[in-house]
Order: structure tokens, then C-alpha cells, then sequence
């Protein structure tokens, strides 16, 4: 049972197209992969799943349900959840109050404060933000940054989790500990789509992996099978020149 | 209740025992000062109901606009339909209101500056129109009937009843999960909608109390001074003054735009006294100084004195730049 | 009616063009703007009044007063909110503006001044038309200084470098550009054009302090007509503000009072139809 189906999904700016005719079909349960070069458009792919886009051509279906012009608060609440990868703090609140803005808003179930910040604290202590709960958040290094986005993230309690990019810049040794937490969210229940250049993670973690380029769909399986498909290395080979030219 | 949470009520009453009887009082052998009273109520009522909209982000200066037709519709409707002057603020309030969620809907998609002069370009229209149309009086403005047959004290406890119903609105804003709304909105629109929050239906609420209040204490001001003109009504000063106030007192707050019309009318008073004219230089110069110097405005530096003095059982919650 | 509407578009042009610069190059919208019109105004009637300098001659003389005070303006405040988020830019400018209008009403009282030139009701004939010597002049030597403006920045060193900053601050600097002197240079220079208008404006209108607001106003509709920052869009935006004033004052009954609202319409529809500009 497919939990997310995009179909043939366009989306351009200004006559260059970020996603082209794209067509995916993410199943309940598992954790999917969504790789490719810079500017294969992959976060306009997050954004046009989370509604912050809203595409030129195709249909996004969510559990059977045609989202495709649904507004962004809508999604969350029906259980798209994501995570940004130019970390998006808000300012002026604290590690708890970020993470409760899901609890009160993210879901249909209304929470009290006092309820909301409990299970705010409990997800904080969940991702290993237990002992930061008053921090502002200008003081927050970037692992802990990238656990605030999933501990937000899960503060919506999602059903399909998007996440972009949070192994990047980790150690290796923050970056087993992400592996291991995103598993852990994934045992709970939540299908899991990244975005991630961390082969490496992507290996340990996907079941299966997409690979765009120039916005099509170039590749699609197991990373085994991926990563050995000719088009595939020819556009990874191919990024060198495609960053110089811009 | 903790022993701090009682002094503070006993202050709270205090303080509003005294703003209740104190112009009164004063008003049986000054009545210039409950004139002055009236005024700086108008002054902290525009000031807060602006501070209510800044706390989505949307940094306006449109509110001479809801001040101004809270005041014609009131008087226009009160004089040529002949309705009371109660049902004539309620209706200002009205018009203000859904005036402000028609501008909300159009300035959804703009930010920051563009926001800004959106606004203005707004009221200013309006401005333009009253000026020209000749059922609104154009230029040589409009005479108000006066409100409870002109009995200062009564007309006092009015503003000032308006005022603390604004008080407690925004006091339970700040409390309450639109404070959560409000605060994630303003940080990023984009982040809080993901996030479930419904953006558009928090920015034109924020939107709708705010004009509400700057409607109906248009209205007041209408029927207490009994004359208004576009130039008044519409006057960029009022949208100056609502702005500055909270950018001095503390944004984002419920004491830091109360305290900061206080002190800035009373600052006015003295210049004006002084140099006669160009007495709102003081706004010019406080804005400057304030975003120089004073990020946070009196509440920033509260908030960093009480930092100064050791307390062990302060709780360590940093965010706002001050409490509310 | 057509050339009423092109005539009044160079001295809008004039004042746009200054504000045009101070955004692009810099990335301050200054609210202000008008004010340092203002000045230049009073400026232009004081030496008029006290020295009988006509307005025009003295052009250099109010140029070279008002870039001094530009630049000292942006020495003590501008440059500190250079990094601060925009809307703290905008309100420092939006207290400026307050000050120094309330400062001129306490100097000079708010009534309004004429300075009588010579030739001020001089009028020359041109086919059928009848045109006004001093809006004649005025119109040619704003359009000269606007045209010489695109001049400097296009063939010069430092307009040059002016134009880098303006797209790249970080790369303009690894260029050995001085980005700091080009910020206060082109911000002495944008107040400069604005005192320029502002001297001119003594030749046509009264003069008072409350007319640095209306022509920041004016410069904010022309510019986000252009898109904001965009300077060479300035001129097309100018005259589009100019014609239609003008259309709104001969064809709708009492349009002179109308005409005064045109501007903020203009900016409305613009903003809410197209908030990146109708030029780019």
C-alpha cells in the first residue's frame, strides 16, 4: 500500500523546470531515499509534497487522498511531516517552545499547554535535547540544530516524514547516532522519504532509492542496483562540470 | 498562589485603582490633566492594538487607516442616519474590521518592507478619497455629536474600559497558543505552516483585533473631540505614534507599548510646552536612538537590569526579550 | 497634456533615481529621502532670499552641502544598521525622516515659502502649446543629471565599482573594492540628487517641510514600479507616475485633488498584482 504516490509532477521557475514529469510511489512503513546531484530538485520535491510549492503539472496523493492543492497547515495535520535542510529555528523561543509549536499545532488533536509541553519534553529527551529545554535556540550548535528540525518534525506526530539533509556536516560518530534515531522513528511506525548526500547513511538506512537528475527521475531500486546503473554514475561523474558552470 | 503572585496583584489593583480614581480626582480643580488622561488612553489603546499586529510580523503603517474609519463611519452614520452614538463606534468598529481583513487577505504574500508600504500606500488612499468626497465632508472635515453629552469623567472611564478589555486580550494572547502561533509566524511563515500552523487565518485575525480596537477608539476620539478632518483622522502621525510606542516600550509585550505611550505623550507634553512646535521631533529622535542603542526597547532594559541582580530561583527561560 | 505629464517626470526621475541608488547599491530604503529634498529646497530659497543666488547657480554649492550631510548621516546611523534585519533599516530611516521634518518646522515654522525668480512666470511657446521657462529648465537639466548618472555608472572607475557592490558586496570586497567608502559615496551622492531636486523645486513651488514626505512617497511608487533597486527602470517608472498624474488632473473633475492619491494607487495595484516591478 502506497502511503505517497506523486504523479508526473512538473514544476519550473522561470522556463527551467526543478521537476519534471516525476512519478514515485513511497510505500507505508518504509524509508525511501531521494538522491541526486545539486539542483536535481529534490527540495523542490519536498516542497512541492509539503505544499510550500504548488506544481505546474501532475497530482500528489497522500493514503489514497488527492493533497495536490491542499494547504501546507492541512498536510501536517492529515501527517506530512518535514524538516528543512538550511536549519529554520524560531527565534526568540526556546528549544521547548519551538518543539510545542507542533504539539499545539501539527495534529488534529487539541492539546493544552500544559499537556503540549509535556510531550514537547518528552520528544526533546527523545532526540537528546533533554538538557537544553530553555535554550534559545542562537545558542544551539548544529547537531543540535538538525535534532531540533526532527524533534519539530515529530512534534506534528507524522505519518510520512520528510527529511532533508540531517546527516549533513555531522561527525561520523553524530551521524551513526542520526542513522540509529531515524530508525528508531521508522520502528514507531513513520514512513520515512530523505533527501541525503551521505551515501553512506543512505546505504545503512534506505530500502529502496530514487535518483533525479535535472528533475527526471533517472533510476530507481535498491542502492545496489542504483548505484551501479550506468546513467546514474554518468550524472554524478557529470556534477563536477554542472557545478563549475553556475 | 506564590507570595510574589500576590504582590504583584496587589500591585496590579493598585495600579488600576489608581489610573481610576486619580484623573478623576484631579479633574475637579484640573481639568486640563483628565483632557490629557483621555488623550494618552487613545495614545496606549492605538499603540497596543498595533503591537497585536507587529506580533505576526507585519510591521503596518495602516493604523491611522482603521482609526480613521472607525471615526468616519461613526460620525457619518450617527449624523445623517441618525443612529446613537454607541451603535455608531460598534459600526466604526465594524467597518474597521472587515476593512482590515480585506487589506490582510491582499498583503498576505508581502514581507517586510514591501509590506510596509503597502499599508501606508493604503491608508493614505483612504486619506486621499475622504479628502475629495464630499458626503464625508472632504477637506473641511466632519462636526462629531459629543458622547454621553460631553461629561469628561464618564467619557474617561470609557477609553479606559476599552483600553483594559484590549489589555486583556492581548495579556491572554500572550498567554495562550496563539502566542505560539503568533511568535512561530513572525519567525518564518513558511516553517510555522509545515509545522500545522494556519497562517492565514492567525494574520488576519491579528489583523481584525487589531483594527477593531483602532476602530472604535477612533470613534471615541471622534465623538470626545467632536470635529474630524482626513488630515486628523487619516494623519500619518497616529500610525507613527502606535509604532513608535511599542518600539520604545518593549515590542511584542503587553507593558512595553502601555508604558511606552505613556512615556512618550508625557515627553511630548513637556516639548510642547517648550518649543511649541515640531514637538514630535521626540518621536523621530526616540525611534533613531532606540534602534541604535536600545534593541528591546524599556522592556530590553528591564529585562537586563533584573538580569543583573542575582536571583537563584529565576527560572532560566530566554526568548522574548521580556516578560509580558 | 502628454508633455505636462513628461515634464513633471524629470524631476521625479531626479529624486527616484537618488533613492533607486541607496537601495541598490547599498540596500537601504531610505525613508528619509525626501528630507534631504527638503533641505536642498530650503537650501536653494535661503541662499535665494539672503544672497539673491539664483536656485540654479547655486546647484553645486547645495549639492556639495547636502552630500556632506548625507555622508554624515550615514557615518552616524545608517552605517550601523547595515547588518541589521530590514525592517530595524526602515524604522531607523522612518525616525530620520520625523527628525529632521519636526527640526526644519522648529527652524523655519511650518509655512510655506516662495522664492520669485525673474523668470518664474516667463512661458515660452512651443507650436500650440504654452510651457513654463522654469519647468522647461528644470525638466532638461534633471533629465541631464539622471542621463549622467547611468553615464558615471557605466563608464567610470568608481561607478563601476558601485555596480559591483551592488550585486556582490562579498565579491566586490575580494576585489580590493573599498566597500565601506563606496556605501558612504553612494549614499552622500543619492541625498545629493535629492537636495539637487529639492533646489530646483524652489524655482516652481513653495517650499516646506512637509514636502519631504510626499516626494519620498512619490520616489517609493516610481521605484516599486521599477522593482525595487532596479535604477535603470527609474526613468520609464517616472514618466508612467508623470502621465498619469497629469492624465488624472485634465480628464477627472476636480483632479487636482485626485491626482495626490495617484501615486499610492499606483503603488497598491503594483504591490498586489506585481510586488517584483513592472521594469525587470
Amino acid at each position: 500500500m502506497s502511503l505517497l504516490v506523486l504523479d508526473t509532477l512538473t514544476k519550473s521557475f522561470g522556463g527551467l523546470s526543478a521537476v519534471d514529469d516525476l512519478s514515485l510511489a513511497v510505500r507505508a512503513g518504509e524509508i525511501f531515499a531521494l538522491i541526486g546531484p545539486n539542483g536535481a530538485g529534490k527540495s523542490t520535491t519536498f516542497n512541492l509534497i509539503s505544499g510550500l510549492l504548488a506544481p505546474d503539472r501532475g497530482r500528489i496523493f497522500f493514503d489514497g487522498a488527492d493533497i495536490t492543492r491542499t494547504p501546507p497547515h492541512s498536510r501536517a495535520h492529515l501527517g506530512v511531516g518535514r524538516t528543512f535542510q538550511l536549519m529554520q529555528p524560531f527565534h526568540a523561543m526556546t528549544v521547548r517552545e519551538n518543539v510545542m509549536v507542533g504539539e499545539l499545532f501539527g495534529h488534529t488533536v487539541l492539546k493544552s499547554l500544559p499537556a503540549a509541553r509535556r510531550d514537547a519534553e518528552e520528544i526533546c529527551e527523545s532526540v537528546g535535547l533533554g538538557h537544553l529545554l530553555d535554550r534559545g535556540v542562537t545558542a544551539l550548535g548544529l547537531a543540535d540544530l538538525k535534532r531540533l528540525e526532527i524533534a519539530r518534525a515529530l512534534a506534528t506526530h507524522p505519518r510520512l516524514l520528510l527529511l532533508d539533509e540531517v546527516m549533513a556536516g555531522l561527525t561520523p560518530t553524530e551521524a551513526r547516532q542520526a542513522v540509529a534515531s531515524i530508525q528508531g522513528i521508522r520502528a514507531r511506525g513513520v514512513t520515512i522519504l530523505l533527501i541525503d548526500h551521505v551515501m553512506s547513511s543512505v546505504r545503512d538506512l534506505a530500502e529502496r532509492v530514487a535518483v533525479l537528475n535535472f528533475g527526471r527521475k533517472i533510476a530507481e531500486g535498491t542502492f545496489e542496483t542504483v548505484a551501479h546503473d550506468p546513467a546514474v554514475i554518468e550524472a554524478y561523474l557529470g556534477q563536477d562540470e554542472a557545478d563549475g558552470s553556475h | 498562589m506564590t507570595g510574589r503572585a500576590l504582590v504583584r496583584g496587589g500591585l496590579l489593583l493598585a495600579v488600576l485603582a489608581a489610573v481610576v480614581v486619580l484623573p478623576l480626582w484631579v479633574n475637579r480643580t484640573q481639568p486640563y490633566y483628565l483632557q490629557l488622561s483621555i488623550n494618552v488612553l487613545i495614545f496606549a489603546t492605538l499603540a497596543l492594538s498595533w503591537d497585536i499586529l507587529a506580533r505576526t510580523g507585519q510591521l503596518s503603517l495602516a493604523h491611522a487607516a482603521f482609526y480613521g474609519l472607525g471615526a468616519y463611519t461613526s460620525v457619518l452614520l450617527t449624523t445623517r442616519a441618525g443612529l446613537p452614538i454607541v451603535a455608531g463606534m460598534a459600526a466604526g468598529a465594524v467597518v474597521a474590521v472587515v476593512a482590515a481583513v480585506l487589506l490582510g487577505v491582499l498583503t498576505l504574500r508581502l514581507r517586510g518592507i514591501y509590506f510596509a508600504i503597502a499599508t501606508l500606500a493604503f491608508s493614505e488612499t483612504l486619506r486621499v478619497i475622504t479628502n475629495q468626497v464630499r458626503f464625508t465632508g472632504a477637506a473641511t472635515g466632519l462636526v462629531a455629536p459629543p458622547l454621553l453629552g460631553g461629561h469628561r469623567p464618564s467619557q474617561y472611564l470609557v477609553i479606559l474600559t476599552i483600553l483594559l478589555a484590549l489589555t486583556l486580550v492581548s495579556w491572554w494572547v500572550n498567554r495562550s497558543r496563539w502566542h505560539f502561533a503568533f511568535t512561530a509566524i513572525r519567525a518564518n511563515e513558511e516553517v510555522a505552516a509545515v509545522m500545522g500552523v494556519d497562517v492565514v487565518r492567525f494574520k488576519v485575525l491579528a489583523f481584525a483585533i487589531s483594527a477593531l480596537f483602532a476602530g472604535i477608539t477612533g470613534a471615541f476620539y471622534a465623538h470626545v473631540f467632536l470635529f474630524i478632518s482626513p488630515l486628523e483622522a487619516y494623519s500619518l502621525a497616529v500610525s507613527v505614534g502606535a509604532l513608535v510606542a511599542p518600539i520604545f516600550g518593549g515590542l511584542y509585550t503587553t507593558a512595553g507599548p502601555l508604558v511606552g505611550a505613556v512615556v512618550l505623550r508625557a515627553g511630548e507634553e513637556v516639548l510642547r510646552s517648550t518649543v511649541q512646535r515640531g514637538y514630535p521631533i521626540i518621536y523621530g529622535f526616540l525611534l533613531a536612538a532606540v534602534i541604535l542603542y536600545m534593541p528591546g526597547g524599556l522592556a530590553g532594559v528591564w529585562a537586563s537590569l533584573a538580569a543583573r541582580i542575582p536571583r537563584p530561583a529565576r527560572r532560566g527561560a530566554r526568548g522574548e526579550p521580556a516578560g509580558s | 497634456m502628454l508633455i505636462f505629464g513628461v515634464l513633471r517626470s524629470g524631476l521625479y526621475s531626479l529624486t527616484s533615481v537618488g533613492l533607486a541608488l541607496s537601495v541598490g547599491v547599498i540596500g537601504i530604503v531610505n525613508f528619509a529621502h525626501g528630507e534631504f529634498l527638503m533641505l536642498g529646497a530650503f537650501l536653494g530659497y535661503w541662499l535665494f532670499v539672503s544672497y539673491g543666488v539664483d536656485p540654479l547657480a547655486a546647484i553645486p554649492i547645495g549639492a556639495a552641502a547636502i552630500f556632506l550631510l548625507g555622508g554624515a548621516v550615514y557615518q552616524l546611523s545608517i552605517r550601523r544598521v547595515l547588518r541589521a534585519p530590514e525592517l530595524n533599516q526602515m524604522l531607523l530611516t522612518f525616525g530620520l525622516s520625523i527628525f529632521l521634518q519636526n527640526l526644519a518646522i522648529i527652524l523655519w515654522t511650518g509655512d510655506p515659502r516662495v522664492a520669485t525668480v525673474s523668470y518664474k512666470a516667463e512661458a515660452l511657446a512651443v507650436g500650440p502649446f504654452t510651457l513654463g521657462v522654469p519647468q522647461l529648465v528644470v525638466f532638461g537639466l534633471a533629465m541631464a543629471l539622471t542621463i549622467g548618472l547611468y553615464a558615471v555608472l557605466g563608464g567610470t572607475r568608481v561607478g563601476k565599482a558601485m555596480r559591483a557592490v551592488a550585486q556582490n558586496r562579498l565579491g566586490a570586497s575580494l576585489l580590493g573594492i573599498d566597500v565601506d567608502r563606496i556605501y558612504l559615496l553612494a549614499f552622500g551622492l543619492s541625498t545629493a540628487l535629492a537636495g539637487i531636486a529639492g533646489m530646483m523645486i524652489t524655482l516652481q513651488l513653495s517650499v516646506s517641510p512637509f514636502i519631504g514626505l510626499l516626494y519620498t512617497l512619490k520616489a517609493f511608487a516610481i521605484m516599486v514600479i521599477a522593482g525595487l533597486g532596479n535604477i535603470n527602470g527609474v526613468i520609464y517608472a517616472s514618466l508612467v507616475l508623470g502621465l498619469s498624474e497629469a492624465f488624472v488632473e485634465f480628464y477627472v473633475p476636480q483632479g487636482g485633488g485626485w491626482a495626490e492619491g495617484v501615486f499610492f494607487f499606483l503603488i497598491l495595484v503594483v504591490l498586489l498584482v506585481r510586488p517584483r516591478g513592472l521594469f525587470r
